[in-house]
């Protein structure tokens, strides 16, 4: 509407041209018309804010052309001027809909302000329509401030409803069946104002579920008259998500091709707010900002508990509060306590939404063909339980209706919904969305996005009335937003992970390295060292293994003998026992293999710096257990005792002999070693490598103990570890399976949920306890 | 013109075409604008030239096909009556019996002196123009289907669930009473008047076009029914739908 757009109407060129200049000086739009007519055919043409006109006229009277402007374009304000006022034109002028009236000679000053004052007035007189009956405004006792809070007791609260009440329906909030439903209230104590949520919102008083809209005649002589009817009514206890609600309603239905029905009824409704202190628990309401309201209202009460909070939201509270009830200034302690009780409310709302409901919008654009909508509305009974619910929604029907003599009828409106199978369907038998799955999607996109994006404000407010009515479990648009919202998640994720994937084309492929030494450790086992071809390092951590492969044979993991503290090369101790290393053990020095690696997580040095640690190996256990022996004897300071006890079968399968001499002579290194059968030439421990283990003297709390050997070994060791004390954490393990990739996929190493390849081979007791396939 | 009208009854109580007639102030204005000419209830003389028949009952006898035949040849309009003539209503709950043992049930040792034949709704042995619905049917739905034909329009009766008028109606969920209810897949056209009034919905209507009565039975079942009382309820009224399928 062109709000600052004016028609002046005067047959006196004088005034006419004097209205327009002031008008046009003081910033207006300003259109003339010299007779009715003329100012007819304008407002045909033009849209108008404000019509300024002159009662006298030439032809057509300024009341006819009142009566006509009204009945075509309702929403213009007119103010009427008169040299001859009267008390029958100017109330006549009153009932057809103008605003005021000044009386010629009219001063500018007056003129430019009775504009400017109806052009904002935000509460404009209704237009009313004949059947109705407007009371007229309680006269002003004293001034109350609007937008103030006072405070008044639940007796001032009475006498306001029931003041109230002499003047025209109530409406409130009762029980029925264990639920709350809005009805007409005949006595202030059906009244409930601590309820959670109605079945029904308040809206129905502004939009009822059928209302008439005109009223014809059929044949010869037929005849339309519009019908608005609203009767006086105030509605109490209304909570601010139905207030947030009505606002958008107040916007759908009156900011474009105002709509007279809504508009009637909505002058002629007083709202009583109230905060809602116990919501519902399926209500999301702050999640769409609408648990708390400043605007929307008349009045607005808190209760603070005996006594009631109450703002002031408009000019009509503020007469309603001075005429009926007895006020008093609140004191920080009445605003702390409402404070108090709307964070506490707060708190009791249980359900969010999991994005800003600023991305709602772009979020469902995104996901138009998510199969979310499919298979959530599977269950759907396109009952419109939920559309028929919600405060926000506002679709409707028309339709004619005919009196059995055929000749005079009535066209009315009823609720509809676009949930229902047919709402989308024409005269052709096209239905626009047929299938329940697009109606579940128009159904949220008018929540989440065509609402906001039309009328600036969040569809839903989430009252959670359509999750409670749906029998199928479907309609919250809470839980569509947070499916999507993680649908999206998801699918950006997925979309991320390939953007960003920089896949090295090696990862299979492995790298070259010589054999550049062969050791003979027994008749099976040998230790062969290795150079890359390109001289670069291997870059491992002790207790981490690489996949060799011999091209031709095949690819097997092999734990890494070596500590990375020493020079460019790496070794790996290797029994013959399959395919690759027996294919290893042919070959000669020179010969090159493939090695990729290193896999693994290793040894935990960070977590054995500073402690005592107490290695176990058993058989080829010491092939892994080496790289640590090594590198703690060359990073000694870092740790504190260092105890290593080694068990072979026999005297004969022994390994790494130089070394095994070395350590036993060691005063860094505190060496103990058993076989299981001794022989003839075998002078030292024979045993188990358990019976070594209670020899000992440690301090359990600091020390690391690190055992690796068969699978057989490791429980009875754990056992005798137990006995010192050895805390879960403080015992590792390195377990062996068989890892067939070394990059986390294949899926051969896996333990319950971990891949051993990945968070393995090297673990703790606490760790392993929990993995019930481990040991 | 006034258009000729007719009433007809078959396998029923005939309680449908009393309540179409049982309409006070507005009977009056309804023989201003059509002739009622066959109507066994109100009156005896019978006239065979009409051009609307409305036909109540279901089909339940041999005899009575080539009766309701006839009634379609010469009715330009041919409108159903009632959930008998619907959608089979009660009378087919007999349907999951052998007939034998159906009339031997009523009849006892006369049974022999009579036939019957699984019942079913009118438009399983005619075409139906259109159905006035219910158990009984709604007066002013009925009416409402006499003015559409009277303007030359096809009456719109609702192809949505109760649940939407009796959400208009500001019910509490019969669900959350403690009941169970087939509102939400049976055609709406009542104004929820069995829940109004403290009850739930039977499902007298018939379903809807399209109903989702799976979810239907999900829901009956997730409150608690078993699905032998799922089956009963909806064979209520529905037990030809039901059966059929």
């Amino acid at each position: 509407m062109e709000q600052k757009a004016v028609l002046v109407v005067d047959d006196e060129p004088i005034v006419r041209e004097s209205l327009r200049d002031w008008l046009k000086d003081a910033g207006y739009q300003v259109t003339t018309a010299e007779t009715g007519e003329e100012a007819l055919e304008m407002v045909e043409k033009q849209d108008f804010g404000v019509m300024v006109l002159d009662l006298r006229l030439p032809g057509k009277t300024g009341i006819k052309v009142l009566e006509e402007v009204k009945a075509q374009r309702p929403w213009i304000k007119s103010i009427i001027i008169t040299a001859y006022p009267s008390a029958e034109t100017t109330a006549e002028a009153k009932r057809l809909g103008a605003i005021d009236y000044l009386i010629k000679p009219v001063a500018p000053d007056d003129l430019e302000r009775l504009v400017r004052e109806t052009i904002s007035s935000a509460g404009r007189e209704p237009t009313v329509a004949a059947e109705v009956e407007i009371r007229p405004k309680p006269p002003v006792v004293e001034i109350v401030e609007v937008k103030k809070p006072f405070v008044i007791t639940q007796d001032s609260l009475r006498s306001i409803v029931e003041s109230l009440a002499e003047e025209m329906e109530i409406v409130g909030v009762k029980s029925r069946h264990g639920k709350y439903v809005y009805d007409r209230i005949t006595s202030f104590e059906e009244l409930c104002l601590d309820y959670d949520v109605t079945v029904m919102p308040p809206t129905k008083y502004l939009l009822p579920a059928k209302e008439t809209l005109l009223k014809f005649k059929v044949g010869d002589g037929t005849r339309v008259s519009p019908v608005t009817e609203a009767i006086p009514r105030a509605i109490i206890g209304v909570h601010p998500y139905d207030i947030k609600a009505i606002e958008l309603l107040d916007k759908a239905f009156l900011a474009t091709n105002p709509d007279p029905n809504y508009n009637a009824r909505r002058q002629n409704t007083i709202i009583i707010a109230v905060d809602c202190l116990n919501p519902s628990p399926k209500s999301f309401a702050p999640s769409m900002g609408t648990h708390l309201t400043e605007t929307g209202f008349d009045l607005l009460l808190t209760d603070i508990g005996i006594d009631y909070v109450v703002t002031v939201g408009s000019e009509k509270g503020a007469d309603l509060l001075a005429k009926y009830a007895e006020v008093r200034e609140p004191t920080s302690d009445d605003i702390a306590k409402q404070k108090a009780v709307r964070d506490e409310a707060l708190a009791k709302y249980k359900l969010s939404l999991d994005v800003p409901r600023e991305r709602l919008p772009k979020l469902l654009e995104e996901s138009y063909d998510d199969p979310y909508w499919e298979s959530r509305s599977k269950t759907c009974l396109s009952c419109g339980s939920c559309v028929m619910v919600c405060p926000t929604c506002f679709c409707f029907d028309v339709r004619d209706e005919v009196s059995l003599n055929l000749k005079e009828g009535e066209r009315f409106r009823n609720w509809d919904g676009c949930m229902l199978v047919d709402f989308a369907k024409v005269a052709t038998g096209e239905n626009f969305r047929h299938d329940k799955a697009s109606r579940l999607r128009h159904r949220m996109y008018r929540k989440g996005k065509y609402i906001v994006e039309r009328y600036g404000r969040v569809g839903c407010v989430g009252c959670g009335r359509c999750a409670i009515a749906c029998l199928a479990e479907i309609a919250s648009p809470l839980e569509t937003f947070n499916a999507i919202a993680e649908s999206a998640r998801i699918k950006e994720e997925a979309k991320r992970i390939v953007r960003e994937a920089r896949a090295e084309t090696e990862l299979y492929a492995p790298r070259l390295a010589e054999l550049v030494k062969i050791d003979k450790l027994t008749p099976r086992e040998r230790a062969f060292e290795f150079r890359f071809m390109d001289d670069k390092g291997l870059g491992h951590r002790p207790g981490q293994f690489v996949e060799v492969s011999v091209m031709g044979i095949g690819e097997a993991p092999i734990s890494i003998s070596s500590s990375p503290t020493r020079d460019g090369t790496f070794q790996l101790a290797v029994r013959s026992v399959g395919n690759v290393t027996n294919a290893l053990h042919a070959l000669e020095k020179g010969a090159i293999v493939g090695i990729r690696g290193p896999f693994g997580n290793g040894f935990p040095i960070e977590a054995l710096e500073g402690k005592d640690i107490l290695l176990i190996a058993g058989g080829i256990g010491l092939f892994p257990l080496r790289s640590l022996v090594q590198y703690i004897l060359d990073r000694r300071s870092s740790f504190g005792r260092v105890i290593l006890l080694f068990g072979a079968r026999s005297p004969a399968e022994r390994l790494f002999l130089d070394e095994l001499a070395a350590w036993s002579q060691s005063p860094e290194i505190e060496f103990q070693e058993t076989v299981d059968r001794g022989d003839e030439s075998w002078k030292g421990n024979v045993g188990v490598i358990t019976t070594l283990i209670p020899k000992v003297n440690i301090e359990p709390k600091k020390t690391m103990a690190v055992v690796v050997g068969p699978p057989i070994m490791y429980r009875f060791v754990i056992i005798e570890l137990k006995k010192k004390d050895i805390p879960d954490d403080n015992i590792i393990l390195s377990l062996e399976r068989r890892m067939k990739c070394g990059v986390g996929k294949c899926g051969h190493c896996q333990i319950n949920d971990v891949y051993v390849c990945q968070e393995g081979p090297v673990f703790t007791l606490a760790q392993l306890r929990n993995l019930r396939e481990a040991v | 013109m006034k258009p000729k009208v007719a009433f007809f009854d078959f396998t029923s109580c005939e309680g449908c075409q009393l309540d179409a007639l049982n309409l006070e102030g507005e009977l009056i204005d309804l023989l201003a604008a059509v002739d009622i000419v066959n109507f066994r209830e109100v009156k005896t003389e019978r006239e065979e030239n009409y051009d609307i028949a409305f036909v109540e009952g279901s089909i339940s006898r041999e005899s009575e096909i080539p009766r309701l035949k006839k009634i379609r040849d010469q009715a330009k309009v041919l409108i159903a009556l009632g959930a008998c003539a619907c959608i089979g209503g009660v009378n087919c709950l007999k349907n999951s019996l052998p007939m034998d043992e159906a009339l031997r049930i009523v009849y006892k040792d006369d049974a022999r002196y009579y036939d019957t034949m699984p019942a079913r709704p009118i438009n399983a042995v005619v075409p139906v123009d259109y159905y006035v619905r219910g158990c009984p049917i709604n007066t002013d739905e009925f009416l409402k289907v006499v003015k559409a034909l009277l303007l030359g329009k096809k009456p719109e009766i609702p192809n949505y669930p109760v649940c939407v008028e009796c959400k208009m109606a500001g019910n509490v969920c019969v669900f959350d009473r403690g009941m169970f209810c087939l509102g939400p897949v049976i055609r709406a056209g009542c104004n929820a008047i069995c829940i109004s009034g403290g009850r739930f919905c039977w499902g007298c209507r018939g379903l809807v076009d399209d109903p989702n009565v799976d979810s239907e039975k999900d829901i009956l079942k997730k409150y608690g029914l078993t699905v032998d009382q799922v089956t009963e309820r909806f064979k209520l009224f529905n037990a030809y739908q039901e059966v059929a399928k």
